[in-house]
């Protein structure tokens, strides 16, 4: 079937994450779209590696899975510090570096 | 292959599909599951590229444990559902025309040259392979890694402690 | 040095130059009054022995010397000397305003003895200032120094009108004064350089070689007298320029004595004398000199007929002479208008001095306040009457021949105009300062006068001088005068002298007799009266000129300034402040804005690439 469809599929998927990034107002909803934009690098990238015969891609693959668990780890941490310290999960409530 | 047009375009539209709903959804539990299926449509995709060792992990790690510090996260703050569309989402029209424009950008660009059609025979067992790349070839970004995870988790922990 | 006229002259120039150095550097010394007065009075003594020295061994010689010294250098050749011209003219020139100069000099000892001791010192300052001006002036080769010598002339007329500057009405006519004249200088000022452009120099004899030789391009030549003209006017005084002379009697009368009679007012004319050369060449010009001369005479005359203030009557007096003078140049006689020049300049100079004596007697300036003096201070009476009889031009007085001859010179120039209007013009000179005779001297006390006495001996002294000096030149011309002058016709003298005496009778029927009664003349000129007594409203005009014109001019230029000029750079900040405001939105805090900020970006760029690089 070829290399093609693959690629366009993360594409796809990538942009619906990167308007769930600008879009979304709470911030865990952005974060959620953090991960859509990250496994539509992962599908690019494996689909690469298969049609490539090189074995990097699928070692880059398990690499950004696991830095992206640690990502999510340390950024849902920062929310639920934020929420405690400033009662609102609303990305547009922080806007103190305003100018 | 004719299975493969198949099983690619129907894991096409779950994936595609969930993805939407993550990013629409009113109910932020709700977009929340559709993350769940959307990663275990992806470790599908990563089936049918014959890369079995990350598909289990993908599921393992990412329908596993990131749904689950996420659903954590939800609980612990507040905000769940919104009755309207612009009460969750803002700035849809300006987020539609970049997203948009990048994927038309994108498409265009990998069109204008014909990309790999046939696989290459793969060279034994992923899973030996990526173990063996890991231990030897990428032995150095392996503990690099391992260290990362640490600082983060340590981050993490400092980040969600109580106030004392 | 004692022999040579250019060196004499030179000290003559340069002693009251010292005393202004000296009086203005050394303040301690100024500041003490009365010495640095002796002083100033001293250096004028030996400007005027050595102006009479220089005069008479320049008569003896008759060759002009020519005493300068090179001054702004421009490509390679010197552009003005500095110096020097004793001729016939200027040294007798020098003659009679370091005489006046050290008479009024003396005088202000005794005038001005209620003055404190450093505004004394700063009055013979700004005397010794004007001195060494106006002798410049006189003296100066050519037409650069005399044009600066005329500028500090006219600044230490601005000073000395208000010298008692913190009266509003002498401040107010010393900027008069000084505005009015400075109109008028301008003129002289274009004159000057357009004549330099023609001839390529500023010096007088040289220019006057090239006018003989016929070197000097007539064309153009009229606007170019006419230009120097201008300055004359402002200075003398000449219709509509003479606005100012009159409130310039704001001033203490020792300084209208000097300033405003005998020496500053008679620069125009002394310009006039010294160029005629240059005027012969322009006809035309000449004949508007001597009208407006003549009208000049005849309106300060009608004005001075209603003044009730002594000082006023003798400035319109000034202004009335000084038409005459004018008329005289107009006729193309310059001699005889330089004549009458010094002859005026000696007797109003009288004339003031005694009238500041009266005026320092009875405390105030006004005629009907005054009365019967003669029997109280009998030699002031006595002197100014001798000065009044000279400006009548009575025969055995200083201005009578001086009279006769700018009469002749005008009828024989062919102005029956001109002529006509002088001698009516000399009966009312005769009349209205026997007005002044009679009213202040002569009738009862109109009101008791305490200090009427006679004034010291300060104050005497320069009276009696300058009586006897009238008398003198009264006594020689009488009997030497006429001569080498164009012959005038018989009837003439008789005519003159006839309408003068009419003038003095009808002032005696009048103000001393009661037979006529003052009113009644007063009412048979009803209409011009009341013209007269508001001026003729040139002064309302001038100030309307000024008010709406030249003020409403400048508010339009501060309108524009403030509004357009200041409003471009207000409004271009006002609208970089509110782009900035505007642009500031863009920095909301938010990182997800920030993101989406990149992607727009990329929106962007792919559009671009798309549209450029197809």
């Amino acid at each position: 079937m070829g290399l093609q469809p693959y690629v366009i599929l993360s594409a796809v998927v990538f942009c619906i994450g990167l308007f769930g990034v600008t879009t979304r107002r709470n911030m865990i909803g952005i974060l959620l779209g953090i991960e859509l934009m990250m496994n539509a690098v992962n599908i690019n990238l494996v689909a690469f590696a298969r049609f490539t015969g090189s074995a990097a891609g699928f070692i880059f693959t398990v690499f950004i899975i696991s830095i992206t668990v640690t990502e999510a780890a340390v950024g849902l941490a920062i929310v639920i510090l934020l929420f405690r310290v400033r009662r609102t999960v609303m990305a547009d409530h922080l806007d103190l570096l305003k100018g | 292959m004719t299975t493969e047009p198949v099983a690619f375009w129907g894991l096409s539209i779950v994936l595609v599909g969930s993805a939407l709903a993550v990013v629409l959804s009113k109910n932020l539990f709700h977009a929340v599951l559709w993350l769940a299926l959307a990663l275990t449509g992806t470790a599908g995709v990563f089936l049918l590229l014959d890369a079995e060792f990350l598909a289990a992990v993908q599921l393992l790690l990412y329908a596993g444990g990131i749904i689950t510090i996420v659903v954590f996260a939800i609980v612990v703050t507040e905000r769940l559902v919104g009755e309207r569309l612009t009460q969750t989402n803002m700035r849809i029209g300006g987020g539609t025309a970049v997203a948009a424009v990048l994927l038309a950008f994108i498409v265009t660009i990998v069109g204008k040259r014909p990309l790999a059609m046939a696989r290459p025979e793969m060279a034994g067992d992923l899973t030996r392979t990526i173990g063996q790349a890991l231990l030897t070839r990428f032995v150095l970004p392996f503990e690099l890694l391992a260290i990362l995870m640490l600082a983060g988790l340590l981050g993490a922990i400092h980040f969600a402690r109580p106030e004392d | 040095m004692m022999n040579d006229p250019g060196a004499l002259a030179l000290a003559a120039w340069l002693l009251p130059a010292l005393s202004f150095l000296v009086l203005s550097v050394v303040f301690p010394f100024r500041r003490l009054g009365p010495p640095a007065a002796w002083f100033s009075i001293l250096c004028a003594g030996g400007a005027f022995a050595a102006a009479v020295m220089a005069w008479r061994i320049q008569a003896e010689s008759v060759v002009p010397v020519h005493l300068v010294w090179p001054w702004l250098p421009s490509q390679g050749k010197t552009l003005a000397d500095v110096g020097v011209l004793a001729d016939g003219v200027s040294t007798i020139m020098v003659c009679l305003v370091s005489l006046v100069a050290l008479l009024v000099q003396i005088y202000s000892l005794g005038y001005l003895h209620d003055e404190t001791r450093p505004a004394l010192g700063r009055y013979y300052t700004y005397q010794s200032l004007f001195a060494f001006s106006m002798i410049g002036l006189a003296l100066s080769p050519n037409f650069l120094q005399l044009f600066i010598c005329w500028e500090l002339v006219g600044l230490c007329s601005y000073l000395l009108i208000g010298f008692w500057y913190q009266r509003p009405a002498a401040a107010r006519a010393a900027v008069k004064a000084f505005w009015i004249t400075k109109a008028g200088d301008v003129g002289l000022l274009i004159g000057i350089v357009m004549l330099w452009r023609q001839s390529g120099t500023f010096d007088l004899t040289q220019i006057h070689e090239m006018a003989a030789a016929g070197a000097l391009p007539l064309a153009g030549l009229s606007i170019i007298t006419f230009c120097i003209y201008l300055g004359a006017m402002g200075k003398s005084a000449q219709f509509p320029f003479h606005v100012w002379l009159p409130d310039a009697m704001e001033g203490p009368t020792p300084v209208s004595a000097l300033i405003h009679a005998a020496t500053m007012v008679t620069a125009g004319v002394y310009l006039l004398v010294r160029t005629d050369w240059l005027f012969a060449l322009t006809p035309n010009v000449l004949l508007i000199v001597a009208w407006i001369g003549a009208f000049t005479a005849l309106l300060a005359a009608v004005l001075a007929c209603v003044q009730d203030d002594i000082k006023r009557v003798l400035a319109y007096s000034t202004v009335s002479q000084l038409g005459y003078m004018m008329t005289a140049i107009g006729a193309g006689v310059a001699t005889a208008g330089f004549f009458h020049l010094l002859t005026h300049g000696l007797f109003k100079a009288l004339l003031f001095l005694g009238a500041g004596s009266v005026i320092h007697a009875s405390g105030s300036n006004d005629l009907p306040r005054m009365g019967g003096l003669a029997r109280r201070m009998p030699q002031t009476a006595i002197v100014f009457i001798v000065g009044t009889l000279s400006l009548a031009g009575i025969p055995l007085f200083g201005g009578f021949l001086s009279k006769e001859e700018i009469l002749g010179a005008v009828w024989a120039g062919g102005l029956p105009g001109p002529f006509a209007i002088l001698m009516l013009v000399a009966f009312l000179t005769a009349f209205y300062m026997f007005r002044v005779v009679f009213l202040a001297f002569f009738g009862a006390p109109a009101h008791e006068a305490p200090h009427a006495h006679e004034p010291p001996a300060t104050m005497l002294l320069p009276l009696w001088i300058l009586a006897l000096m009238t008398m003198v030149v009264g006594g020689y011309t009488t009997f030497n005068g006429g001569g080498a002058e164009a012959a005038s016709p018989a009837w003439l003298t008789p005519s003159a002298v006839g309408a003068a005496t009419a003038g003095i009778l009808l002032a005696w029927l009048t103000y001393q007799r009661r037979a006529i009664d003052a009113a009644s003349l007063a009412g048979m000129f009803g209409p011009i009266r009341r013209a007269a007594l508001a001026k003729f409203w040139i002064d309302d005009l001038f100030e309307t000129v000024y008010g709406v014109i030249l003020l409403g001019f400048s508010r339009g230029i501060g309108w524009i300034d403030r509004y357009l000029v200041d409003g471009v750079l207000n409004v271009m900040s006002a609208w970089t402040l509110s782009a900035g405001d505007h642009l500031r939105r863009i920095q909301t805090g938010r990182a997800q804005d920030y993101v989406y900020g990149v992607g727009v970006g990329i929106l962007m760029l792919v559009i671009l690439m798309r549209l450029v690089f197809t």
